[in-house]
């Protein structure tokens, strides 16, 4: 039987930020759709309203042309709509069989039998009578599609189901897919990696900052065309003047690794690079490749061995941000509202998180506030931060003004590098250009910046050098002159 | 029509205001209870929270009790503020005993200015010691504090019954499970003649000062600021984290150990099995209650020790259980978790559109 979704005119607005705006889409069985789009796209929120957990502002969800009333996720699975999520939903200590009972109604027995059965059809084993935790994560997540199966589900919802396999758990789990959709089962697999986008669906949709941007045939695309439509570029380049770089090396990266016990994060393989006075080293990538793993080693949030990191003609791979602070660098981290700011700490309190010595703010222990307040002061009109209140709770600046507040703090010690990872994001452009015009200024001035952006345009804007992070790994270091956005969005999808 | 919005701002005033409108709502709900029960709900309230402060025995037995829960509190609101989730501090405080206890035993029969200062520092390195087991755990093997320091308080009440009973009871006490009674010299003097107020209370009142300027003037106080709201922008900020986690957990361990040493130098005068009526765990309320602010703290443990005197007033009066007691400091925390949904959200009328 041929199962039909449709989306129609979806909207879902959170305070700051319009997750879904104006989505429809449809989908019919037999194919295999991937939703496609980088990290905050919106991708997750519309398939959470997909599975009831969300509830749009606006829009309807058709099944097979009846309007669905999605309050809960038992409502999604009363409607055939299955959905595996990124992370598990296991109780860990209670057997397999244990986690496929609790949300079923039907006897132990019968539904033994109906597990035995799916299992032998699509050839997974598991033992049924084990706790789950000693299961791989690809078992884990059998066991979860199984839990979908037993409903017989007509729509079955991925979420990034790849970030925990391994690449042999991967290419199982797509035969395992294709299965499905054989039988008549609408796939809908949401990721952001375009080459599994290429090798196992049908159709795809992508979206970026909320909007669907496209829906097209595999078959009229590849990993470039898709990339440029993940991260939204024009092809227009703009760049500042090559600046008077010296070869004057200022920080230099060798052979850096990081293992993280986080199977969600990126592991960091062998790092080598190095920045020389007044150059700007652009960092590449989709968002999810070791960006942030990169960020916290370099900004000292992630300790790595003393010597991996020269700056300066010291080794400072051992050294916490603070520290690293003396030897005159400086962070700005992406996300500004949980990392680079307290929301709902007053303006100069958040100054004060930038503890450098010389700026005095703590004399032996104490909390030196006027001393704060005077430099708090100094940054809102060095850096026109649009307020003159710095009592003020930070959460009261728009984003461009707190985005400012942050590069402000950060610059007014003149760090000779200032490491930032998306500053510009989701800000209007106004701010935009003010922030570009700002890290401009400062390689004017013989200072050094290493800027991680999923955003090609800003970085072929700024860039003196570029490198594409890819699966935890840098590509070879390119000059900014000698890149088109095409090769970058080939390196970006991890062709060599 | 109703409708809930959301606040743009958790409002200051409110921020104060919840706690009171919580009491308030516990009086309510308290006099329903008695209602059903069969009492006259203002006659039983009276018993419950008037009566037993009328006097200047029970005023007295009002700042004993609540002497305990705040210098608990003030000890907790340390860890609180910072994310800490240290819930052990009844055992902090049964350690704290056990330690102050022990050194007290050793001059039972000796006298001596110097013999109380000693008995007291022990107290509160008793409580550090016993509290450093969750933070270092926490630091160093990533367990969670919750769960560990919860359950080292069954651990260190069982050490304190082994010892009332063994090796520690009163050789003339005809096996009763208690220790001899301490000498004068380890004991904090008594404020009043006649009345049971002793000089514990000075500890409990340094702590709520100095916590104050540690909280709201020192870079200590502006680090646990910063790690309470989000430990992602201390660790990015370049705090010790795990420094700070231990010291935190000292802190508060050395306040509940000194509540420890209050109770059984000041009132009890022994150690025996029933040093402290949960005054632990209450405290926890008591933090909340006053907003982990210092002055808030005061007035929380006040308005929590009645509920203690009045489940006993009541259990005298009314032939009611004490236990009473511990259903008003339920409801009081349950109305004030309940109302501080009013932080973030605010009830909006709306006339209907007919």
């Amino acid at each position: 039987m041929n199962t039909n979704l449709k989306i129609s005119n979806v909207t879902k607005i959170y305070p700051g930020c319009v997750a879904n705006d104006n989505v429809s889409l449809e989908f019919n069985s037999g194919k295999i759709y991937a939703l496609l789009g980088e990290n905050g796209a919106g991708k997750s929120t519309l398939v959470k309203i997909l599975s009831g957990v969300i509830i749009p502002d606006e829009g309807k969800i058709y099944l097979n042309e009846n309007n669905l009333k999605l309050n809960s996720p038992l409502d999604a699975k009363k409607n055939d709509i299955g959905m595996v999520f990124q992370h598990f939903n296991l109780f860990e200590t209670l057997s397999v069989f244990e986690n496929l009972i609790i949300d079923s109604d039907e006897q132990r027995d019968s539904l033994r039998e109906k597990i035995d059965t799916i299992m032998k059809k699509y050839n997974f084993s598991i033992d049924l009578d084990i706790p789950v935790l000693n299961l791989s994560a690809g078992q884990k997540q059998k066991v979860e599609i199984i839990r979908c199966l037993i409903r017989s589900p007509k729509v079955l919802i991925m979420d990034e189901p790849t970030s925990v396999l391994t690449e042999q758990e991967t290419s199982e789990l797509f035969l395992s897919l294709k299965k499905f959709s054989e039988e008549g089962i609408l796939i809908i697999y949401i990721t952001h990696k375009l080459k599994e986008v290429m090798q196992l669906c049908d159709e795809v949709a992508v979206m970026r900052r909320g909007k669907l941007v496209s829906v097209s045939e595999i078959k009229n695309e590849n990993i470039e065309s898709l990339a440029n439509k993940m991260v939204g570029q024009n092809l227009k380049t703009i760049k500042k003047k090559k600046a008077n770089t010296s070869s004057d090396q200022l920080i230099k990266i060798t052979n850096l690794n990081f293992i993280s016990e986080d199977p969600f994060e990126t592991n960091l393989m062998d790092i080598n690079f190095s920045v020389n006075r007044g150059e700007c080293l652009g960092i590449a990538g989709i968002s999810g490749n070791g960006q942030s793993e990169l960020f916290q080693v370099l900004s000292g949030e992630i300790i790595s061995e003393k010597n991996s990191i020269e700056f300066n003609n010291n080794y400072i791979g051992d050294l916490n941000p603070q520290e690293r602070r003396e030897y005159l660098m400086a962070f700005s981290p992406e996300d500004r509202l949980e990392q680079a700011a307290i929301p709902q700490m007053k303006i100069f309190e958040n100054v004060a998180l930038n503890n450098f010595k010389s700026s005095n703010f703590f004399n032996n222990g104490l909390i030196n506030e006027n001393k704060i307040k005077e430099h708090s002061k100094k940054i809102i009109s060095d850096f026109n931060v649009n307020t003159d209140n710095i009592e003020l709770k930070s959460q009261f600046l728009s984003g461009g003004n707190l985005q400012k507040l942050i590069i402000g703090r950060e610059l007014i010690t003149s760090p000779d590098l200032l490491i930032c990872f998306n500053p510009t994001w989701g800000l209007d452009v106004g701010a935009i250009n003010y922030i570009h015009e700002t890290l401009i200024k400062i390689n004017e001035q013989n200072k050094s910046i290493i800027l991680i952006s999923t955003d090609t345009d800003e970085l072929l804007k700024l860039s003196d050098k570029i490198s594409v992070i890819h699966k935890g790994k840098l590509s070879k270091i390119m000059n900014a002159e000698e890149v088109t956005s095409e090769k970058l969005g080939i390196l970006m999808g991890g062709a060599n | 029509m109703i409708k809930i919005v959301k606040r743009d701002q958790p409002s200051r005033a409110i921020f104060f205001f919840t706690p009171v409108l919580a009491i308030f709502l516990t009086l309510v709900a308290g006099g329903l209870i008695f209602f059903i029960l069969g009492f006259k709900p203002f006659e039983a309230l009276k018993f419950f929270f008037i009566v037993p402060i009328a006097d200047k025995y029970g005023f007295s037995e009002l700042l004993l009790k609540a002497t305990p829960l705040c210098l608990i509190a003030i000890g907790l609101s340390f860890c609180f503020k910072s994310n800490n989730w240290n819930i052990g501090a009844e055992g902090q405080l049964t350690f704290g005993a056990i330690v102050s206890g022990g050194v007290a035993l050793i001059f039972y029969e000796q006298e001596g200015f110097y013999i109380l200062p000693i008995v007291i520092l022990a107290g509160a390195i008793g409580g550090m010691l016993y509290a450093s087991i969750p933070a270092i755990l926490k630091t160093y093997f990533n367990t969670n504090e919750i769960l560990v320091s919860l359950m080292l308080v069954y651990v260190s009440k069982l050490i304190l019954d082994y010892l009332v009973v063994g090796p520690w009871s009163n050789p003339e006490g005809f096996n009763f499970p208690e220790t001899r009674q301490f000498s004068d010299s380890a004991k904090l003097p008594l404020l009043f003649e006649g009345l049971r107020i002793h000089a514990g209370i000075f500890l409990a009142l340094a702590a709520v000062v100095i916590s104050w300027f540690v909280f709201y003037k020192t870079y200590l106080g502006f680090q646990m600021k910063v790690s309470g709201f989000s430990l992602k922008t201390a660790k990015y900020a370049g705090y010790k984290g795990k420094k700070m986690i231990i010291l935190v957990f000292l802190i508060s361990g050395a306040c509940a150990g000194l509540a420890g040493v209050g109770e059984i130098t000041g009132p009890i005068g022994q150690l025996h099995r029933e040093i402290s009526p949960d005054y632990g765990f209450t405290a926890i309320i008591v933090a909340f209650l006053g907003r982990l602010h210092p002055v808030g703290i005061i007035f929380a443990s006040l308005v929590v020790a009645i509920t203690y005197l009045g489940a006993e007033t009541a259990q005298i009066f009314m032939q009611i259980p004490k236990y009473t007691g511990q259903v008003f400091q339920g409801m009081i925390l349950f109305f004030l978790l309940a109302s501080d949904y009013l932080l973030f959200f605010k009830i909006k009328f709306i006339g209907s559109k007919k």
